[in-house]
């Protein structure tokens, strides 16, 4: 075990401190007003209560994600907020116009579950389309799309049709054609499916990126670890109803047990505090070394094989060994 | 070829019919514009009303109609259009639809295989075999192009990522429809320049002149080596010296023309001794013909509407150009032409009134040409070596003692007899017989001119039409004439694809495909179905409706006698029929007339000039069916759960 010398940090949340929203966050970008929407069939029998009564806000500048498992109206509340399916009953407002207008869409972003994209274009014209659909002047597109393909990095696949993409470099040109018009509302169906690791930690960088530019930021994924990450407001729902909303660091946090984190402690000095916890009245559940996540140990061999690129030598002990010290570093 | 008489309309006589507004084009296309409208809105209701309820159902509606003329027609952009014209364009590019092309040019090289040698008129079978072909092909591959885009693009979801952008539905359906086109008119243009080589080629050979011989006069009669299953004889007048003496020398230079075989001849030289036969002419032409009035005589000489009827001269099709006055049954008589014919050796004549016969419209120095396509009909065997005799007579239409000494011809039957109508001839001006000269004597100042056909020959009968005696002042080439063609098959492939839009915006492509496909073919049927409804309107046996039909393929009974079931039977046979065949008729009546439209090829492939006028007519109910088109699809587009 390596030993280290920084000090004790106590921190009480197991999640990032939450960032404030701006001042101007009341302002409320979608809402949803006794949202329901029914499937029917042909001849207008009942089939499936997508959505009961949904009541949400989402208030500009926040990333609010849409949680629940498959089926449970995810989808259908994003479709309705674009105006791709028509309220059963109630109404959503977005920005302050029925989510059925289509002068709406000038201010969103939307980038649907799977690349819903044109397989016979090259990125650079697929985003080109995508611009002159926002009615944008030539030299305008050409700044976008330059800047927009740098963004996802496919400089070096511009020119190629989309069919001979792989499925995350699809995903990052249709994560750039949500962000051709450089919306104030941005929509993302399951973002992080299909990216490898790295790429799911830019999508989040990058979301997170985009809410610090003031944009404000929907997303539904069932990867829940992805919604903990970057998420200021979840609502849960499950089969067709809100079962939960609220602040991520509110819901998450267990408010009745304190986590300490620190570096370098010898055994007598654990058994020591242990001690204090006892004298205090506190009942110690488990005392550990942390592991490290998963996501965490892949990006750092990645990045240590950017630094030195060549074959790392790999036995069934050395995993093990790597492993630690990867999680101690 | 023969016109019916709403083909020698102009266009505004077509579009509003001065005396007969009721059988306008203007009003056709209003009235189904109306109830195009009217429908949507009553079935767009239903499904509101289903849907919100009546009250709320009624406001969806009207909240539609202000949408459509508030928000998506005013702030529909030409840059969105494009870009979605440019998408559906690139998607068919991408997909190879231009292998159609290569086929079409791959299944020419191998045509002339197929297409008869031994033809009498290889021009016309050339010409409208490539014509009917590039035109079923294109109308085919706009069936398939436009039907299918668009319900894949829901059905793939890409929908999703165009109309979360501020796509309105006006531009995707006029982005289609443009798109479609583009690609239409990328493979119609190659095909078209394809065709043009292929017969203009297929039709070129060479003769070798096989026999010469001097004949007694001091000409040469010869004939052609037999090449492309035909030879020619020709004839060569020997060219005349300074003073205008005939040089009989047989190396002298010359010229000479052959017959006509096979819709063409050529020109024969001789030069330094040696004969050499010129390229064939005449076989690809485009004639701008100028039609006159006409009227009859019987055989007394008393003026007529028609000529004798001699049975079965009816030509089919013509219904249809009465418009709404037809459907509403104000119109109930035949439209159909019929050849008039006039007896031989009486006082019965057609008379054709020509205007615009002026020095300056024909200025050839030979005279006005003339062409006649006449149908002669035998009551007797007669001589049957020269044919039928018969004869031109022209006369002042003003002053009608002013008349020339008839011209005699032999008729020749099933082809194109050319005259010439000399500027100088003998005649009489009422007083005296004397040279009459054409323009000063026979026309009247302001250009008109009467042409007396009579037939010579006592017990046997010639017939004409309208459109069988034409002067003509004036050729296009052919080369124009079938870019006119190609323009009327353009016309007709935007007609396809502005339906094949229309229903992709509510059916699944193979429905949409086959709705389709179901409005082309009632359109080409439309003629057979005003047809019915003119015998049943008359209340002529002629085969019924389809439930009388049936019955009378079971029975084995003939068309035209009696139904032969009881009277209860009969009535509601006949009931059912009626109710099927109106309703059939008041959907045919609005589709496009596209038979109207492939017609046009009959006028190249005859060597007509396609009327101007025509093409005119044709874009504009062209247009017309666009914008209802473009109409139901914005209201289907609009009101359709694109995820659902």
């Amino acid at each position: 075990m390596p030993v280290a010398t920084e000090p004790v940090a106590v921190v009480d949340a197991p999640v990032k401190p939450f960032v404030n929203p701006p001042a101007s966050s009341t302002d409320v970008v979608i809402e949803a007003r006794n949202l329901s929407k029914v499937y029917r069939d042909f001849w207008g029998r009942k089939k499936v209560a997508a959505l009961k009564s949904l009541d949400i806000e989402v208030r500009k500048g926040e990333i609010f994600g849409l949680l629940g498992p498959n089926g449970s109206g995810k989808s259908t509340t994003i479709k309705l907020i674009l105006g791709l399916l028509f309220p059963t009953s109630g109404r959503v407002l977005v920005f302050d116009k029925d989510a059925t207008e289509t002068s709406k869409n000038e201010r969103i972003g939307y980038l649907p579950e799977e690349s819903y994209l044109y397989k016979f274009l090259t990125t650079d014209e697929t985003l080109d389309f995508y611009g002159r659909l926002f009615d944008l002047s030539g030299a305008e597109r050409k700044r976008r799309v330059d800047h927009l393909v740098n963004l996802v990095g496919l400089q070096n696949a511009r020119h190629r049709q989309l069919k001979e993409y792989s499925k995350g470099m699809t995903r990052r040109v249709g994560l750039a054609q949500a962000l051709i018009n450089d919306p104030d509302l941005i929509l993302l169906d399951e973002p992080t499916t299909g990216l490898d690791p790295i790429g799911t930690r830019e999508m989040k960088d990058l979301i997170l990126n985009l809410r610090d530019q003031g944009k404000t930021i929907v997303l539904c994924s069932h990867q829940l670890a992805d919604v903990q990450d970057v998420c200021d407001r979840v609502a849960i729902l499950h089969q067709g109803e809100l079962k939960e909303l609220g602040r991520v660091a509110d819901l998450l946090k267990v408010q009745d047990v304190t986590e300490v984190h620190a570096r370098g402690l010898t055994d007598a000095a654990k058994n020591e505090i242990v001690e204090v916890i006892r004298r205090h009245g506190g009942t110690v559940e488990s005392i550990d070394n942390p592991t490290t996540t998963m996501e965490d140990l892949f990006l750092n061999i990645v990045r240590e094989s950017d630094r030195r690129p060549g074959a790392r030598r790999v036995s069934g002990a050395e995993i093990t060994d790597n492993a630690d010290s990867g999680a101690a570093s | 070829m023969t016109l019916q008489p709403e083909d020698f309309w102009s266009f505004t006589e077509w579009l509003l019919r001065p005396n007969a507004f009721l059988e306008s084009a203007l009003l056709q296309g209003v009235v189904l514009l109306v109830l195009a409208i009217l429908i949507g809105l009553l079935v767009g209701y239903l499904i509101s009303a289903v849907r919100f309820g009546p009250s709320e159902g009624f406001y969806a509606v009207a909240r539609g109609v202000r949408d459509f003329f508030k928000f998506d027609l005013p702030g529909t952009s030409p840059r969105r259009i494009w870009a979605l014209a440019r998408l559906a364009y690139k998607e068919a590019i991408r997909r190879r639809v231009l292998v159609v092309v290569g086929m079409f040019v791959v299944g020419l090289l191998f045509a002339g295989w197929y297409l008869d040698p031994k033809s009498s008129d290889p021009g016309r079978l050339y010409i409208s075999f490539v014509l009917t072909a590039t035109n079923y092909l294109i109308l085919l591959l706009a069936l398939f192009i436009s039907t299918f885009s668009l319900p894949a693009d829901i059905k793939n979801r890409t929908i999703y990522t165009i109309v979360t952008k501020p796509v309105r539905a006006t531009e995707i359906v006029l982005g289609r429809m443009i798109g479609f086109v583009g690609v239409g008119t990328l493979m119609l243009v190659p095909m078209g320049i394809a065709s043009y080589f292929f017969v203009t080629r297929g039709l070129r050979h060479d003769h070798e002149v096989a026999d010469i011989k001097a004949t007694e006069d001091g000409r040469f009669e010869g004939t052609t080596s037999f090449d492309q299953y035909h030879q020619h004889t020709f004839t060569i007048d020997s060219p005349l010296d300074d003073e205008g003496n005939p040089i009989t020398d047989s190396d002298a230079d010359a010229i000479g023309i052959t017959d006509m075989v096979r819709g063409h001849r050529h020109v024969v030289r001789r030069i330094d001794g040696k004969y050499v036969v010129g390229e064939p002419t005449g076989a690809l032409r485009a004639r701008v013909p100028s039609y006159g009035t006409l009227v009859f005589t019987d055989r007394a000489g008393e003026l007529k509407e028609a000529g004798i009827d001699v049975g079965n001269e009816k030509a089919s099709g013509g219904y249809g150009s009465a418009g709404v006055a037809r459907l509403v049954g104000m119109v109930q008589g035949p439209r159909r032409l019929e050849h008039g014919y006039m007896e031989g050796g009486t006082l019965a004549s057609a008379i054709f009134t020509f205007s615009g016969v002026t020095a300056s419209n024909y200025p050839d120095e030979d005279g006005v040409p003339m062409e006649m396509a006449l149908r002669a009909y035998r009551s007797i065997k007669g001589d049957i070596i020269s044919g039928l005799n018969g004869s031109i007579t022209l006369r002042n239409p003003d002053n009608k003692s002013i008349e020339s000494t008839p011209i005699t011809f032999v008729i020749k039957e099933y082809e194109i007899a050319e005259e010439t109508l000399p500027r100088q001839l003998e005649g009489t001006d009422g007083k005296e017989t004397r040279t009459l000269s054409l323009f000063e004597d026979l026309v009247t100042p302001d250009g008109r001119v009467d042409v007396i056909i009579k037939c010579l020959d006592s017990e046997q009968y010639l017939g004409t039409s309208l459109s069988n005696i034409y002067l003509r002042p004036a050729e296009t080439s052919f080369a124009l004439n079938l870019a006119k063609s190609y323009a009327s098959i353009w016309l007709q492939m935007v007609m396809v694809i502005a339906f094949g839009v229309m229903f992709s915006t509510f059916l699944s492509g193979p429905v949409a495909m086959v709705a389709t496909f179901v409005c082309v073919l009632l359109g080409f049927a439309a003629e057979q179905i005003y047809s019915i409804r003119y015998y049943m309107d008359r209340n002529e046996s002629m085969g019924g409706g389809p439930v009388e039909s049936m019955v009378r393929l079971l029975r084995q009974d003939a068309m035209t006698t009696q139904l032969d079931v009881d009277g209860v039977a009969s009535q509601v046979i006949k009931s059912i029929d009626s109710v099927i065949i109106y309703i059939l008729d008041v959907i045919a009546s609005s589709l496009p007339n596209l038979p109207k439209m492939v017609g046009t090829a009959e006028y190249a492939a005859s060597g007509f000039d396609i009327f101007g006028s025509l093409l005119a007519r044709h874009g504009v109910a062209t247009l017309g069916y666009v914008i209802v088109a473009f109409i139901i699809s914005y209201f289907f587009l609009k009101t359709r759960e694109i995820a659902a």
